[in-house]
């Protein structure tokens, strides 16, 4: 028995009374391009640290192959950290409930294993706990974001739309009615002058602006909605994605990419693959690789740079990709 | 198996790599000072494997408190372990289970060794202990064999696969079963299920001997219990959300477990509260 293999070592972390578990994946010592920024990974609760389908386990495989020191962690109530599932899971989680243990992880892998700061990657629930840490945890570089909700779960009886849905989808008289039901919901996102709907995630949408607008790298990564067209959400949908980038500013550093096919998982093959592509992509623009003598001068550097120019080279963008090549971008 | 108290102090959980041929196995061992038994849990395949981590975890954590050491592990090719899933067989999930038994078993050889497998984790450990390894043996939802356990998954992600689908695109279920009797790989929940994966299902059985208990019982002359699990077990086995707002409470199925448990090891079971 060890903790150690050639590629990954175990680790725990003491976060905020819990027993945090994780797995790190080194990168190769002999490989030219090594960082020392790491990535570290939290999975949607209640998943593992492995994720869906284990796409964690291959996200960080490929970015430590790559050069980037990465790790995956089970935040406390999920996988083999201590601590139990929290009550009203849902609003413990919405409201930032793991903001503060997630932004104490950081802290400690930074201190630990060396490094000039950390890019969260979160999908779904822990994309939200990404955003809260972020917005406490000087150490926390850049946000990268799996199909983020900016909204709380809807009232009303999920199943119920589940299978209403499920009928629409395969029924010419449910698609019909389907396409109906959007239209009043388009009139109504009229009627209110296409303001966020009651159950956005204002306290999220705040620390979503504050590190946006403060220049934060973000690379936002979202499988198609349903229904949805292009770039456009479902008719009758409030367009989260123009709305942040708008809540952003001209100065943020957001990138948003739709990846065409893929699940809200990213585990099926397209879906991960073109993931780790694109991040592989966006990392070395701001996260470049370093020799040791830069890694060190750059843990002094502060945490969010305040270089006007540089903010005025990457302006945010949005762009649908498929599994190969970016197939629309708006500006 | 002589009467003892339950009483133990649980120590640390400790998660290692175990290396078997060609890759290191993820294991979590819940450990406790002075132990009343061991247990190796077995769990269920692959996507089911994140489904039912947490109650799995709980019920590894339930039996530690109560004195008793537990090793869990994920097989070669899923999860924290190593190896690449579409690659791996049967005979290598059987064969790690074995490995983990025979290191368990040689930390204490007097303490009884208990076999716990859940859905595809009951059939291999069911295979196991017919072939000798383990004293007792507790097993959830076995199925009658490896298919029967592919499929149920399978079905659900033919429907979460062509849920956005419309017209010509929409594939029913028989077509995704065609496709692997022709020799062809497909997705499933992020897993790459190959023909031989799906033909080789056919024949990895459960014993016959462990379809009935008492007769299980009479033929290994070992305490044998096939639990089914039902609805109130969710996500241990399959249906509905695996998220619920609110914590499920698997109060009641883990002290019936533990009871029959404590029976058959012949120790002290109370205070299980």
């Amino acid at each position: 028995m060890s903790q150690v293999t050639e590629t990954r070592e175990l680790f725990t972390l003491d976060c905020q009374g819990a027993v945090l578990r994780g797995t790190f994946h080194k990168p190769r010592k002999d490989f030219p391009g090594t960082s020392s920024t790491g990535i570290l990974s939290l999975a949607g609760f209640p998943m593992p640290r492995a994720a869906h389908g284990d796409a964690a386990v291959y996200w960080a495989a490929s970015f430590a192959n790559f050069g980037y020191p990465s790790f995956r962690i089970d935040l406390p109530g999920a996988g083999d950290s201590s601590a139990d599932v929290p009550a009203e899971l849902f609003q413990f989680i919405n409201m930032g409930g793991h903001e503060r243990v997630a932004a104490a992880a950081v802290k400690q892998l930074v201190e630990r294993y060396n490094l000039s700061g950390v890019v969260i990657l979160g999908h779904c629930a822990g994309a939200i706990s990404a955003i809260f840490a972020a917005a406490i945890c000087e150490e926390c570089r850049g946000l990268i974001l799996l199909d983020a909700p900016f909204h709380l779960p809807p009232a009303g009886r999920p199943k119920v739309k589940q299978a209403l849905f499920h009928w629409s989808t395969w029924s010419r008289f449910g698609g019909l009615l389907s396409n109906i039901h959007d239209q009043i919901n388009n009139i109504h996102l009229f009627l209110r002058r296409n303001a966020p709907p009651a159950n956005t995630n204002f306290p999220l949408l705040k620390r979503w602006k504050d590190l946006a607008s403060g220049g934060l790298p973000i690379l936002l990564i979202n499988a198609p909605s349903p229904k949805a067209s292009g770039t456009k959400p479902r008719v009758g949908k409030f367009d989260y994605l123009r709305h942040i980038l708008k809540l952003a500013g001209n100065r943020s550093r957001v990138e948003v990419k739709i990846i065409e096919s893929a699940h809200h998982t990213f585990s099926d093959p397209v879906g991960r693959d073109a993931v780790r592509r694109q991040i592989e992509q966006w990392m070395p623009t701001f996260f470049p690789f370093e020799n040791p003598e830069q890694a060190t001068a750059n843990v002094a550097q502060p945490m969010h740079s305040n270089n006007e120019a540089e903010f005025s080279t990457r302006q945010s963008m949005y762009a649908r990709v498929d599994a190969t090549r970016e197939v629309e971008s708006l500006p | 198996m002589g009467t003892q108290h339950t009483c133990r102090k649980v120590l640390e959980e400790q998660a290692d790599y175990f290396a078997v041929p060609g890759a290191h196995l993820y294991t979590m061992l819940h450990r406790v000072e002075e132990p009343v038994a061991r247990v190796l849990l077995s769990g269920p395949f692959a996507s089911e494997r994140h489904y039912s981590y947490d109650p799995w975890v709980r019920w590894a954590r339930y039996l530690a408190q109560r004195g008793v050491e537990v090793l869990r592990y994920d097989y070669r090719g899923v999860g924290e372990s190593e190896g690449i899933f579409e690659e791996m067989t049967f005979q290598h999930w059987s064969e790690d289970l074995q490995l983990l038994a025979s290191w368990l078993k040689s930390r204490s050889p007097n303490l009884p060794l208990v076999l716990h497998g859940l859905e595809m984790g009951a059939l291999l450990a069911g295979i196991a202990f017919q072939a000798g390894v383990g004293d007792v043996l507790l097993l959830w939802s076995p199925p009658a064999n490896a298919n029967l356990a592919l499929r149920p998954t399978l079905l659900r992600w033919v429907v979460a696969d062509q849920l956005f689908k419309f017209g010509d695109d929409r594939r029913p279920a028989s077509a995704y079963f065609q496709k692997m009797e022709e020799g062809l790989t497909i997705e499933v929940e992020g897993y790459r299920w190959t023909a031989k994966l799906w033909r080789d299902s056919h024949e990895v059985k459960l014993p016959s001997a462990m379809e009935d208990e008492n007769r299980a019982r009479a033929i290994y002359h070992r305490p044998v219990r096939v639990v089914r699990l039902g609805k109130d077990a969710i996500p241990l086995i399959k249906g509905g959300n695996a998220v619920t707002n609110e914590p499920r409470n698997y109060t009641s199925l883990f002290a019936k477990n533990w009871g029959w448990l404590a029976g058959a090891l012949a120790i002290d079971g109370g205070g299980s509260e």
